[in-house]
């Protein structure tokens, strides 16, 4: 094994069922998180952005709560604090994935809020001008000329969240959800091998790759030249 | 008949007051080029004609319609119904940057479905020819020049047939080696008996363009007249001092 300085390739072939599996759950989060908390955030910026004071005082908090306390704190609350509180509580008990996954997606959106309120700023405020004196409605204003623009202004910012969501993943492991770290520290403790720990770093740097390659591709597609 | 009739627009930002009772007429097909001295208000004056400025008090009419009558607006509907009768080139272009160039051209008459796609696209290359640039149909503006973006924006706005175009200094971000191309253009637009309204500092083109002068400061205008009478014998001293200075 590792420690004698060559790969048991039989070992590694055993450990890597189980730990896919755990990375299917890893996946899956990611992407529950990913395709709710981006249209989330995106609200959130508008009603923050909003005119009426008491929804743009709703959105700023919203940020502020979620993003000021850790993650970790939130999924816990949504396991483990909610059926506690009386009365309520116990029609608050949820799947441990499902709370886990509420938290990921509330805190996301908190962070996506911010990242599109930057990118919204980014774009020049000629072009709110040049849309209204061309008659485009307010909507048509922000989906043909203002999200686009932002749109090319937040991939990189987008990008490193979205980099950070794959490794915040391994937070299931503190409210005991069988993901792909808990299948290799399993290993570890089982099998007294350090190899399962560098098989869940090379799976989660694939992930990372693959995001890589997907939003640098996405950089050089919304250049605009 | 009159086709712009403004009268006793005010305007202020907080307590500094923009325009004290601008009034003034234009009639079909005019050229009027307005000139003076940096903060007097023509920019202000201009962008409150398409409603992209909200006055205090005053009177603006487009033909038969009331944009604002003595400081209350009219309808959303009506004042959008003005504005569409207007075209507006701005200093810094305001091109969209992620639509190519016959993007740019093609996207509002498709949102206000002004005609076919087929037709709105044979329109908009029409229009490029006009400016002299078919040949950047399918370029993005971040690689065009200063002057081709705003012949791009002069080709925009008229894509909506506007009865009257206003230019915000659609020179004034230019190196100087490019005013003339954008110039020349608006020569030519002045030909086809287009009316405009040019806020400007390129008095050469003022004189040899323009059927009528105003020439404003501290939000008032001081005078108005031929390019002949504002030129040769300034009246007020005012004009006299901004003109030597220029000249």
């Amino acid at each position: 094994m590792f420690m004698k300085g060559n790969v048991d390739m039989d070992y590694i072939t055993k450990i890597i069922g189980p730990m896919l599996e755990g990375a299917q759950t890893t996946v899956l989060l990611f992407f529950i998180c990913i395709i709710s908390s981006i249209p989330l955030g995106f609200l959130i910026t508008l009603m923050a952005n909003s005119k009426v004071k008491p929804v743009s005082w709703f959105a700023h908090s919203f940020v502020y709560v979620m993003r000021g306390t850790p993650l970790l704190l939130q999924m816990l609350f949504f396991c483990y604090g909610l059926p506690v509180l009386p009365v309520v509580g116990e029609y608050l008990i949820m799947d441990r994935f499902l709370a886990a996954g509420l938290a990921f997606v509330l805190n996301y959106a908190a962070y996506f809020a911010e990242i599109f309120r930057g990118g919204l700023l980014a774009v020049d405020g000629g072009q709110y001008e040049a849309a209204k004196v061309l008659g485009l409605s307010k909507f048509q204003t922000m989906t043909r000329v203002i999200i686009p623009q932002m749109f090319r202004v937040v991939i990189p910012s987008v990008s490193n969240e979205s980099i950070t969501l794959i490794k915040d993943t391994a937070l299931l492991y503190a409210v005991s959800v069988p993901d792909l770290l808990h299948y290799a520290l399993t290993a570890v403790n089982r099998d007294f091998s350090i190899a399962p720990f560098f098989v869940a770093a090379v799976i989660y740097l694939l992930m990372t790759l693959v995001l890589t390659i997907l939003f640098k591709w996405l950089e050089k597609k919304f250049k605009f030249q | 008949m009159t086709l712009i009739d403004v009268n006793n627009l005010q305007k202020s930002f907080g307590k500094l007051e923009v325009l004290k009772g601008i009034s003034f007429e234009v009639q079909p097909s005019e050229v009027i080029a307005i000139i003076g001295p940096s903060g007097s208000g023509k920019s202000t004056m201009l962008r409150s004609l398409v409603h992209l400025e909200q006055v205090n008090w005053g009177t603006i009419r487009i033909g038969e319609q009331d944009l604002v009558k003595d400081g209350k607006y009219s309808s959303n509907e009506i004042i959008k119904s003005i504005t569409s009768r207007m075209g507006m080139v701005f200093q810094h272009f305001n091109l969209f940057p992620h639509l190519t160039v016959l993007g740019n051209l093609e996207l509002a008459p498709r949102m206000l479905k002004r005609a076919s796609q087929e037709e709105i696209q044979a329109q908009a290359i029409s229009m490029l020819g006009k400016v002299g640039l078919s040949d950047k149909r399918d370029v993005y503006p971040s690689n065009l020049s200063g002057g081709q973006k705003q012949r791009v924006a002069i080709a925009r706005a008229l894509m909506l047939n506007p009865e009257i175009l206003l230019f915000d200094e659609p020179t004034s971000a230019l190196d100087p080696e490019l005013t003339g191309e954008v110039l020349q253009v608006m020569k030519q637009l002045a030909v086809e008996n287009m009316t405009m309204l040019i806020v400007t500092h390129e008095m050469g083109f003022a004189r040899e363009v323009a059927d009528r002068i105003l020439f404003m400061a501290d939000g008032e205008i001081i005078e108005a007249g031929t390019p002949e009478q504002i030129f040769n014998t300034p009246q007020h001293q005012r004009t006299k001092t901004f003109l030597n200075r220029l000249l």
